[in-house]
């Protein structure tokens, strides 16, 4: 029998920390393969997990393929499946498949300067292919990355976020003041307009909220960005991740399979439907 | 091969044909469906327009992946349940609905293979009858690059000649259900291939209703997705999701967990149909969704049809079988959607 893809390989989930609690809780899961079975993806890429007897939810993969001890998801509790996986504990088994989709064309990004923009548990995404990128180094230019949450409680990876001020530069921007935030307050288009990366040799890679993603696109192209220097990831409602069921499409583009990565000069092209 | 069979050996010839598992249309009550032929003698070729296409028996409504099993301190266990070999004939496929399948044949293809399609599709030998007369008022074969008498996706095509059959064998397969029973089998004389012509021709005009000009609907589509055109088309929209359950082409699916018992925890990874037709089809667990209502999701249906389709296979993924004109319970029709879009605008 020929390979069948709906077949999940069961995973230890061998880490779990909590990034953020409350009503928008995030946790961080870090899993290991019960038996070895070449799965390899590329930065930009996700993954179907599943929990037996609750389904299975799209999620994007946050390390990097630099990263061969481990598998990490960092997830926001929202629906059935993701509230199920925040009630997993350390040891349990869950189900992975894929990966699925495109992935950062980052071979064709050598030599540039990379500016990362996130917002929220869209840091997730960027996650693996900003610490691809760090591990390449002497590949690319300068590295950046401006990265907002709704308040500091908010903000995901702290400890690795303080890490990476040593690294490269890092724009934190919370959108309302606290007593002793002492980064940017502001949404975070507006803190690329207060920051101005400049576009020459550049590309900047965003992932967030679709509203953030809308102003921040606006925002880079009033500082002279050009649309091919721009690149995002869509998300849209998944079931087999492998351009079948027929859900996640924007026009003839099925998000799973021939996303998630986008250029924004092919995503404008596309119907707007995410 | 070309031979002819006589109307009364179909049953003897269906005899012969025992090692497989047998499909025909069968009557019940109003409707003409596929089932499992028990007897041989109850085959009646003489119907109208199945309510599904044979489509269900390729590509069922409900699928299991794998069955699930977890002991409270187990790793859990995953049994594969892959169709079981159980060599098949469908007799009775109407020309559309074995095109359908080429179609959908694009869709499990490529390069993920879907193992549940393609187990049953490799094993189901396809018997269709050329539609002398129209089958449903609302065929439009002749519009979506089809006939009444194509062979597309076929393995055998028999056309009514009277009181036999012209018997057309178009594949390996075909040949080989035909050896089956080669007594029963004799060569056309002339003037059946010339009745057979004459039958062709004449189903052709028997057509009434059709799309003038769809090639123009495609590029048209392209400019249409912020036309409030689909506001008003979709105003009498009940968000059934009948044309896409009864569409031979739609293949959109769900899949979802069915459990048994929790401890231990046992149930089923299911797929089943699903259809674009309904706000949870798309719906993000945020809330969010993407095609929030029916104007949104009708456009979704006639672009996926006649321009996403087109762009990404180069067909049309309609075959003019009419059940979606017949079944709307509000009469929404594709035909008059589309030559509203033909003829759109400037």
């Amino acid at each position: 029998m020929d390979h069948n893809t709906y077949i999940p390989k069961l995973a230890k989930i061998i880490e779990i920390k909590e990034e953020v609690s409350g009503a928008r809780a995030i946790k961080t899961f870090r899993t290991q393969f019960l038996e070895d079975n070449g799965f390899s993806h590329r930065s930009g890429q996700c993954a179907m997990l599943s929990v037996f007897g609750k389904g299975e939810a799209m999620i994007s993969i946050s390390s990097s393929p630099l990263e061969k001890d481990y598998l990490q998801f960092s997830i926001l509790k929202m629906g059935r499946v993701t509230s199920a996986l925040h009630e997993t504990q350390v040891g349990d088994i869950i189900g992975i498949r894929g990966p699925y989709g495109n992935s950062f064309p980052i071979d064709k990004w050598k030599g540039k300067n990379l500016i990362f923009i996130g917002g929220g548990i869209g840091l997730a995404p960027l996650w693996s292919v900003l610490n691809t990128a760090l591990g390449k180094k002497q590949d690319f230019g300068n590295l950046s990355l401006f990265y907002g949450a709704r308040t500091s409680k908010d903000v995901v990876f702290k400890q690795e976020l303080e890490e990476l001020k040593n690294k490269m530069t890092v724009h934190l921007s919370i959108d309302v003041e606290e007593p002793d935030w002492k980064e940017y307050v502001g949404f975070v288009p507006l803190n690329i307009l207060d920051k101005k990366p400049s576009p020459k040799n550049s590309i900047t890679i965003t992932c967030g909220p679709p509203i953030m993603i809308k102003f921040v696109i606006q925002n880079l192209q009033a500082l002279g960005f050009k649309d091919e220097q721009i690149y995002t990831t869509v998300e849209n409602k998944m079931k087999c991740g492998i351009g079948k069921c027929g859900r996640c499409n924007i026009g003839m583009h099925y998000v799973c399979k021939d996303g998630p990565v986008y250029s924004w000069a092919e995503l404008k092209n596309l119907p707007q439907e995410y | 091969m070309d031979k002819i069979l006589l109307k009364k050996a179909l049953p003897q010839w269906v005899k012969k044909l025992q090692t497989y598992r047998i499909y025909a249309p069968a009557k019940d009550e109003d409707i003409w469906t596929y089932e499992a032929v028990n007897t041989p003698e109850d085959i009646d070729l003489e119907f109208l327009i199945t309510a599904l296409s044979p489509k269900k028996i390729i590509f069922p409504q409900r699928e299991v992946y794998f069955e699930f099993n977890k002991d409270d301190n187990d790793n859990p266990d995953i049994k594969e349940t892959i169709p079981e070999d159980e060599p098949t004939i469908v007799f009775g496929v109407r020309p559309c609905d074995a095109k359908a399948l080429t179609l959908t044949d694009l869709v499990f293809g490529g390069d993920f293979e879907d193992v549940y399609y393609w187990k049953r599709r490799n094993q189901t030998i396809l018997v269709g009858l050329a539609c002398n007369t129209p089958p449903s008022t609302n065929c439009f074969c002749l519009s979506v690059e089809g006939s009444p008498h194509s062979k597309e996706g076929l393995d055998i095509l028999l056309t009514d000649l009277g009181d036999k059959y012209y018997v057309e064998s178009l594949t390996k397969n075909g040949v080989k259900l035909l050896n089956l029973a080669k007594n029963l089998f004799t060569p056309p004389k002339a003037g059946d291939k010339k009745d057979l012509q004459k039958i062709h021709a004449e189903s052709e005009k028997k057509i009434k209703k059709q799309i003038k000009n769809l090639k123009k609907v495609p590029p048209k589509l392209k400019g249409m997705w912020d036309s409030s055109f689909w506001d008003e088309e979709a105003m009498s929209c009940l968000r059934c999701g009948i044309c896409t359950y009864m569409c031979p082409t739609c293949h959109c699916f769900d899949i979802n967990d069915e459990v048994h018992s929790h401890t231990p925890l046992t149930g089923k990874r299911i797929r089943t149909w699903d259809t674009c037709q309904f706000p949870d089809f798309t719906m993000h667990s945020s809330g969010h969704n993407p095609r929030p209502d029916k104007a949104s999701r009708l456009r979704q249906r006639i672009m996926h049809k006649f321009q996403y389709f087109v762009e990404r296979y180069q067909n049309y993924q309609c075959t003019g079988c009419g059940r979606c004109i017949t079944n709307c319970p509000v009469g929404i029709d594709i035909i008059e959607v589309l030559d509203k879009v033909r003829d759109y605008g400037p």
